[in-house]
């Protein structure tokens, strides 16, 4: 946790010192999950945003301020899961869609060889957003926040509340498909 | 087979790790805060307006209410003896309700039946 119980409660109870000091606790770490959930550094603020305004007006719903990081997270996941929805920029999935430089780019990547600057990280994020096409923004979601923010089962289960199996199921699928779109384009790049 | 599928999960899972690293954290501007708030703000106006909107229909409509309730249950006054009676008013003057043709008791004759 970031901040004490003590004040998450006195957030609860109305104070805006109070929620202005766990916004500020929060909004870094929320902005790089929301980052890596929609893969679009432009509207990272404004979802970001719109997190903390359902904060702000679902606080009194909480229960107990133990539960407030899974709750946040919860929060973020609709947030993100809502812009994603709206933007409708994934179309049909096309294997079309992957280069042959997103291939190349897993290489380099595996191979350690990526350079990190501007250009690169953005055809990254641009790979790893068109691979995600593969599967609905839920999967998408769900996929990210095990493979990328490194979440346990444990941790997803106390999100998402659906029982520790059926998560498994549903990232095994998700991975699969991921993975088989992945395949298709390395072997489109192997004859090609 | 095995060994590239293999080979194409470690990549996928290289390609997550290189994707991590494109998303970092990272610092919100300073208009992050003044926009969050602006957010509430405007939230809560519209839920004010709403609501100040809603009660006021909700009058609106417990007062109609009132009124026609009102109308509704006072004696209607009969109309002026100049205005021409009703058309029901003018039937019932015609056939009068004791008129056996037409809402009479049945008569039954029963000398037929005692034959």
């Amino acid at each position: 946790m970031l901040v004490d119980f003590e004040l998450i409660e006195r957030a609860q109870k109305g104070d805006a010192a109070a929620f202005n000091e766990v916004v500020t606790a929060y909004r870094k770490r929320i902005m790089g999950v929301v980052t890596r959930l929609i893969a679009r550094p432009e509207d990272v603020e404004d979802v970001a945003q719109e997190v903390f305004l359902r904060l702000y007006y679902s606080l009194d719903q909480l229960r107990t301020a133990q539960v407030f990081e899974p709750w946040l997270y919860r929060l973020t996941v609709n947030a993100a899961y809502d812009y994603l929805r709206k933007q409708r920029r994934r179309q049909e999935f096309r294997m079309s869609d992957l280069s042959e430089q997103q291939v190349m780019m897993a290489d380099a990547a595996a191979g350690g060889r990526v350079e990190h600057n501007e250009q690169q990280q953005k055809k990254i994020r641009e790979s790893v957003d068109s691979l995600l096409g593969a599967v609905s923004e839920a999967d998408r979601i769900l996929l990210m926040l095990k493979e990328v923010e490194g979440l346990s089962l444990k941790e997803l289960e106390k999100i998402y509340k659906v029982n520790e199996n059926a998560l498994k199921v549903r990232l095994f699928r998700a991975r699969q498909r991921v993975l088989k779109a992945f395949a298709a384009s390395a072997k489109r790049e192997q004859t090609s | 087979m095995y060994s590239s599928e293999h080979s194409n999960d470690e990549k996928l899972d290289a390609l997550f790790r290189a994707f991590q690293a494109a998303c970092p954290d990272r610092d919100p501007s300073v208009s992050f805060m003044p926009g969050v708030w602006q957010r509430i703000e405007a939230r809560r106006r519209f839920t004010f307006s709403f609501h100040h909107m809603a009660n006021g229909f909700v009058t609106a409509a417990v007062a109609l209410t009132i009124v026609l309730g009102v109308y509704m249950s006072l004696p209607h006054t009969k109309a002026s003896p100049n205005s021409p009676i009703s058309y029901l008013e003018a039937l019932a003057d015609a056939n009068t309700l004791d008129t056996p043709e037409i809402v009479g008791p049945v008569r039954l004759d029963l000398s037929e039946s005692v034959q």
